[in-house]
C-alpha cells in the first residue's frame, strides 16, 4: 500500500472517529441553568457565613502561609542559597545547541541536591503539612463536621496552597538558571499527590477551590513529569510555562491565599 | 432596548464566522454581563454545537461530552467578565473547553487504570489490531492512543476541521507547534495503518 493510499485511508477513517450525534442543546442548557443557580446560592451562602470562621483561619494561618510566600519570592528574586548545586551528570544532560534554543528559557540540567539547599528545607517543611492534608481529604466531608476539623482542613489547604506556590516558584528559578535541583521531582510528586487527594476530596466543596486544585493538579503533573525524565526538553519547558500563565496559576494561588487569609500580606 | 437586544440575539443565534464576529462577540458579552438572559442563551446556541462536537470527538462518550460542554459553559459564564476581546469569543470558549476536556479525561484514565499517556503508539496499536480486521476501528484506535498532545491536535485539525490558527488559540500554542504536533500525528497513524496494511494487503 503506498503513502496516497494510507493518507487517503487516514482521511477517510478520521471522519468518523467518535461520530457525534444530535446536540441535547436543551438539557443540557436546563442543567447549565440548575448548576450555576446553585452556585450562585452557595457563593450567596458563602458571603453570610460569619467571617469569624475566615479570620481566625487567617490569624492561625498567617505565621506559617506568610514563611512559605516569603520563602517563595526569596526563591524568585534569585537571593543566592547557602550552596550551590553540582551538576551530578552533564554528559548524560547535555544543554542543546543555540540553534534548537527556542525560548529564552534554558534546558534545565539536574544537579544533585545539596543538603543544605533552600529547596530541600522548602520541601522538609511543606511535608507535614502535606501529611496534614492528606489525612483530612481522606476523611468523610470536613465540611459538615465540628468547627475545629472544619478550620484544621481550610489551614492545611491554605498551607498546601502556599507550599505549592514555592515549589512552583523554585522550579521557575532552577529552569531560569538552567539548573534543576534533584529534590523538586520528589517535591513536586509529593505535593501532586496531596493536590489530586485534595481535589477529589468531598471536603472540597468550594467549585473556585476545585477549579485551583485543577490548574494545580495540570501544572504539578507537567513539572513532575519534567523533573522525572530530565528530558531537558525546552519545548516541555515552554508548555508548562504557558500553562502556568494561561491559568494564571501562580496569580490564583496568591489571590487565593491572600483573600482567605487577610493577615498574610505581601 | 428590547429590540436591540432581539436582534443582537438573534444575529447572535444565526452567526456565521464571517459576520463582524467580534462586534457581535462584545454585543453578546455585554449583555451576558448585564445579566441578560435572552444574550445568555444566544451566546450558547451560537456556540454548543461546535463545543458539543468537539468534546464529543475527544470523549467519544455522550454522557462525558454533555458533561465537559456544560462545565465549559457554566465556567465561560462565570469567567465572562475576563474575556477581554484579544481572541474570538469562540476561540475562548475552545480554550476552557480543551482544558476541561484534558483534565475530564486524565481523570477517566487515571480511574480505568489507563495513567500513562500512550506514547508508543504504534507498538499498542499494532498489539490491539492483531484482533481486529477492520481497518477503520484500527485507525480508531490509533487515535486514541495517541498521546495527549498530539489527539486532541489531530482531532480538531483532521477531524473537526479547524485551522491551525484556532488550534493554537485553543490550545495556547504556536502555530508552528500545532503544525509540528499535526504532522506527528499523521506520522504515528500512518505507521499504524502501514503495519497493518503489510499485514492484509499485498
Amino acid at each position: 500500500m503506498n503513502d496516497d493510499r494510507i493518507d487517503e485511508l487516514l482521511a477517510r477513517g478520521a471522519r468518523d472517529y467518535n461520530q457525534p450525534g444530535p446536540v441535547p442543546r436543551d438539557e443540557m442548557w436546563a442543567r447549565i441553568q440548575a448548576s450555576r443557580q446553585s452556585l450562585r446560592a452557595a457563593s450567596a451562602a458563602r458571603t453570610s457565613r460569619p467571617i469569624l470562621i475566615w479570620t481566625s483561619v487567617g490569624i492561625a494561618a498567617a505565621v506559617i502561609l506568610s514563611v512559605g510566600i516569603t520563602i517563595g519570592r526569596r526563591v524568585e528574586r534569585g537571593v543566592p542559597t547557602a550552596t550551590a548545586p553540582v551538576a551530578a551528570n552533564p554528559v548524560a544532560s547535555p544543554r542543546r545547541d543555540s540553534a534548537s534554543t527556542r525560548s529564552t528559557v534554558r534546558p534545565a540540567t539536574i544537579v544533585a541536591t545539596n543538603r543544605d539547599s533552600l529547596i530541600r528545607q522548602l520541601r522538609e517543611q511543606t511535608k507535614t503539612t502535606d501529611r496534614r492534608a492528606r489525612e483530612l481529604a481522606a476523611a468523610p466531608d470536613q465540611t459538615g463536621g465540628p468547627p475545629a476539623t472544619n478550620l484544621a482542613y481550610h489551614l492545611v489547604v491554605l498551607q498546601h496552597l502556599a507550599g505549592s506556590e514555592a515549589m512552583i516558584t523554585a522550579f521557575r528559578t532552577s529552569a531560569h538558571r538552567g539548573e534543576m535541583d534533584a529534590d523538586l521531582a520528589t517535591w513536586s510528586r509529593e505535593l501532586l499527590s496531596t493536590t489530586r487527594m485534595l481535589e477529589s476530596s468531598a471536603a472540597t466543596q468550594d467549585p473556585t477551590m476545585k477549579r485551583l486544585l485543577e490548574d494545580l493538579d495540570l501544572v504539578i503533573a507537567q513539572i513532575v513529569q519534567y523533573t522525572t525524565h530530565g528530558t531537558n526538553n525546552s519545548e516541555d519547558l515552554d508548555l508548562i510555562e504557558q500553562s502556568i500563565t494561561a491559568r494564571g496559576v501562580i496569580g490564583k494561588l496568591r489571590g487565593t491565599v491572600s483573600a482567605r487569609n487577610p493577615a498574610a500580606g505581601t | 432596548m428590547l429590540l436591540d437586544c432581539t436582534n443582537v440575539v438573534t444575529e447572535a443565534a444565526n452567526a456565521q464566522p464571517s459576520a463582524h464576529p467580534r462586534l457581535l462577540d462584545r454585543q453578546l458579552v455585554t449583555r451576558c454581563l448585564a445579566q441578560d438572559a435572552l444574550a445568555e442563551r444566544a451566546l450558547y446556541d451560537a456556540h454548543v454545537d461546535r463545543v458539543y462536537r468537539l468534546m464529543y470527538r475527544m470523549a467519544g462518550d455522550a454522557d462525558l461530552a454533555a458533561d465537559f460542554t456544560q462545565e465549559t459553559f457554566i465556567r465561560a459564564f462565570e469567567r465572562l467578565e475576563q474575556f477581554r476581546g484579544d481572541s474570538s469569543l469562540a476561540t475562548w470558549l475552545h480554550t476552557i473547553a480543551v482544558s476541561i476536556a484534558l483534565n475530564g479525561m486524565r481523570k477517566v484514565n487515571r480511574i480505568q487504570g489507563r495513567t500513562e499517556m500512550i506514547d508508543n503508539m504504534p507498538s499498542l496499536a499494532a498489539e490491539a489490531f492483531r484482533f481486529t480486521g477492520d481497518l477503520k476501528a484500527r485507525l480508531h484506535a490509533a487515535i486514541d492512543a495517541l498521546s495527549e498532545k498530539l489527539r486532541p491536535v489531530f482531532v480538531m485539525h483532521d477531524v473537526e476541521g479547524y485551522t491551525h490558527e484556532e488550534i493554537a488559540g485553543s490550545l495556547g500554542i504556536p502555530v508552528g507547534t500545532s503544525k509540528a504536533r499535526l504532522f506527528d500525528a499523521r506520522a504515528k497513524l500512518r505507521i499504524a495503518l502501514a503495519a497493518f496494511a503489510g499485514d492484509h494487503v499485498t
